[in-house]
């Protein structure tokens, strides 16, 4: 059990002192004063704020902190030697049907849908917490969108919908979790046949086949570059909350929360607060997911989304990012993404059963962490020796 | 708290539940009232029930302790009788390689859990994947038709001893006293009710938390492999999608039933309660025809409900970080 004592100078020596020196660049983004509370309400005391848990320690600190940092450059090393494999794997099983223009447009695709809501699961699960009903969800705003699709709304004004009504349930999630203190397992699996059965509700057993074509030229066949713009946007997006997650104060605040959300809070950090924004985060992206699923594939009916949850959980998950919050990064999940992604679609294309597709992910899933966990030594370990 | 096993006035407030959940049944169709729909309510409640006496051991395990897995572990289980009655191996046998293989799928959720230290969620919700897709693979996501088997087999799951089912009063009952002794007074049970409220305590002492919380899982899966040969024997059939709503009603019933979600609380007794609360709402649900998806809905609706009450009842969780499953608390 990972006692409060146990802070890891998580992060290779990124400790907030380190943001410090970051400062000035991202003053603009909060406000000053908020910033600066911190140190006022809690005096030199040895059990708050984060930054002096790694001084406290400086000793273990220094050697634990190297570790850690070959430890994560080995775990996004290991990805991408995974990667590599795969990809090799896929393309003599596919007889080099893998690298046709059709197959990896679809791919890039079917990547930018999963890797958005990865990116809000990443800042979720860095917080300690988790989503597991994002599939019905996703099921539930493509509902509601392809509904207002039909009755003849516009792209332009049915997109914000699907990012608002993202944000929602996501909101809903959070108010259960966090205003009712249920374990988001508990209150995320309830809400995964809750979503269902509104999906249900509002569907019926009819199928919605009338959403404009425009939706598919806007996001998936046109280009930006090379890619479609549906992958561009999850770069952006990707690139966007790295640096946020890497050099903003808020952004380190989300791996202090995760750490120790007791000494965070202690610190003067809004822990409540930043969770509730993570799951609505989550929400709003799987709202996007929702749209561009749409894009892909015109049709919503009851069973859409079923499942999703899996792939982005197993993406953000296999990216590295522990569930017992604060550690990861989005490069990580950037990199599970494409790997949960080229697994799905090599399945498909080497004409396996597709039942296979549950059983590879899974299997990765547990072989991926297990060995992590069993390899990087004792320092990330120490849980191992109660048995 | 830890360890206050019975807890009376919950046990009243479910059996009120109970009985209101009955009546508001019986206003839209008294019908089901009749000896016939009684008799099949205790037939689906069973299956169910045996799940969620694992269920309640490995929740009162703590550290997150949870199994989503235990629907499918008895849908492969379940998969591997039939494949077993249909190669010709005897009947006992293949339901002795059904309920083996439940506490091998248990042992594996264990070792994730306990040797690779990977978080119970992740565990349980890979295994589940891997473990219904073993089964839609080993059947290509076809029924196997099990209903020219042995008489005796299918007495299982369709058999009544002096006018009650069979499965109910041969195997969920005893199952049940069984429970109840490891639970409140063998020594295994203290230990896990210590184990669950506190890790460092329990290691104090001299057990092994990670030992006695491995165990949970092996009971779990050994407990949703005889679910899933009863329900094979009801249906005379066996489905690699049986039981899929499992791991959700499952946990919604140790919840209403008392358990902590936290570990350390909670008795079998509680859960064999909140079952027959459970049992009555789903049957009278599927009386009603409403679409197996409300059903779902409903659990939801409350498992969420019960952990509400719970919080606000017991001011639990207003102690630092009760919202932090994986790790943290204890």
């Amino acid at each position: 059990m990972t006692a409060p004592t146990d802070t890891p100078p998580h992060g290779s020596g990124r400790d907030p002192e380190h943001d410090a020196a970051h400062g000035p660049a991202q003053g603009p983004t909060r406000n000053p004063a908020r910033d600066a509370i911190p140190p006022a309400p809690t005096p030199p005391d040895p059990a708050a704020p984060d930054p002096a848990a790694p001084d406290t320690k400086a000793l273990a600190a220094g050697a634990r902190g190297n570790r850690l940092a070959a430890f994560a450059g080995a775990r996004e090393g290991v990805l991408a030697i995974t990667l590599v494999v795969v990809l090799v794997g896929i393309t003599l099983g596919s007889h080099g049907d893998f690298w046709s223009h059709v197959n990896i447009n679809n791919l890039l695709v079917r990547i930018a849908i999963t890797a958005i809501p990865a990116i809000g699961m990443t800042l979720v699960i860095l917080t300690g917490g988790i989503d597991v009903s994002i599939g019905s969800m996703l099921g539930l705003v493509a509902a509601v969108g392809g509904l207002l699709f039909q009755a003849g709304w516009s792209v332009w004004a049915v997109a914000p919908v699907f990012v608002l009504l993202g944000a929602g349930f996501g909101l809903v999630n959070a108010a259960i979790i966090l205003g009712g203190r249920v374990p988001p397992v508990v209150a995320t699996l309830g809400t995964l046949s809750i979503f269902r059965m509104a999906v249900f509700l509002v569907l019926g057993s009819n199928w919605i086949t009338m959403i404009p074509p425009e939706l598919t030229t806007l996001f998936i066949t046109s280009r930006l570059w090379v890619l479609p713009v549906a992958t561009v946007v999850a770069l952006v997006l990707m690139i966007l909350f790295a640096l946020f997650l890497r050099g903003f104060r808020t952004g380190r605040h989300i791996y202090a929360i995760g750490n120790n959300a007791e000494a965070a809070r202690l610190a003067g950090i809004k822990v409540r607060r930043l969770e509730l924004y993570t799951y609505v985060l989550l929400g709003a992206f799987t709202g996007i997911a929702a749209l561009l699923t749409l894009g892909q594939s015109p049709l919503v009916q009851n069973s859409t989304g079923t499942g999703f949850e899996l792939g982005v959980i197993a993406a953000v998950v296999l990216g590295g990012t522990e569930l017992s919050g604060g550690k990861g990064t989005i490069l990580g999940t950037a990199l599970g993404t494409i790997i949960v992604e080229l697994i799905k679609d090599g399945v498909v294309l080497m004409h396996i059963q597709p039942f296979w597709g549950g059983v590879l992910l899974g299997g990765i899933i547990l072989v991926s962490i297990g060995a992590n966990r069993r390899f990087p030594g004792k320092a990330a370990g120490t849980k191992g020796a109660g048995g | 708290m830890g360890a206050t096993g019975f807890q009376p006035g919950r046990i009243g407030v479910l059996v009120l539940l109970t009985i209101l959940a009955l009546g508001g049944f019986a206003l839209g169709d008294p019908g089901i009232l009749s000896g016939p729909n009684l008799y099949s309510m205790a037939v689906f409640s069973v299956e169910i029930g045996i799940i969620a006496f694992g269920q309640t051991l490995v929740i009162c395990g703590g550290d997150g302790g949870i199994d989503l897995s235990v629907g499918a572990i008895g849908a492969l289980a379940q998969v591997l009788l039939g494949l077993a009655i249909t190669a010709g191996l005897p009947w006992p046998l293949a339901v002795a390689i059904c309920v083996a293989a439940g506490a091998g799928m248990g042992m594996i959720n264990g070792a994730c859990v306990t040797r690779l230290d990977i978080p119970p969620i992740i565990t349980t919700l890979a295994t589940m994947f891997v473990f219904s897709g073993l089964a839609l693979v080993l059947t290509g996501g076809i029924n196997i038709d099990l209903t020219t088997a042995s008489a005796a087999f299918l007495f299982l799951g369709q058999g009544a001893i002096a006018g009650l089912p069979f499965q109910l009063v041969a195997l969920y009952l005893p199952a049940l006293l069984i429970l109840i002794a490891v639970q409140h007074r063998a020594g295994f049970g203290r230990a896990l009710y210590l184990v669950g409220t506190s890790t460092t305590a329990a290691r104090l002492t001299g057990l092994r938390p990670n030992r006695i919380r491995a165990r949970t899982y092996a009971i779990a899966g050994l407990m949703a492999g005889i679910a899933g040969a009863i329900g094979a024997a009801r249906l005379g059939t066996a489905s690699p999608e049986a039981l899929g709503q499992a791991n959700l009603i499952s946990i919604a019933i140790v919840v209403l039933g008392g358990s902590s979600i936290f570990g350390g609380d909670g008795s079998v007794v509680g859960t064999m309660v909140a079952t027959v609360l459970i049992g009555v709402v789903n049957y009278g649900l599927s009386y009603m025809n409403f679409n197996p998806v409300y059903q779902a809905g409903v659990m939801g609706l409350i498992l969420i409900g019960a952990v509400l009450i719970d919080n606000a009842i017991s001011g639990r969780g207003l102690s630092a970080l009760p919202f932090r499953m994986t790790r943290s608390t204890g």
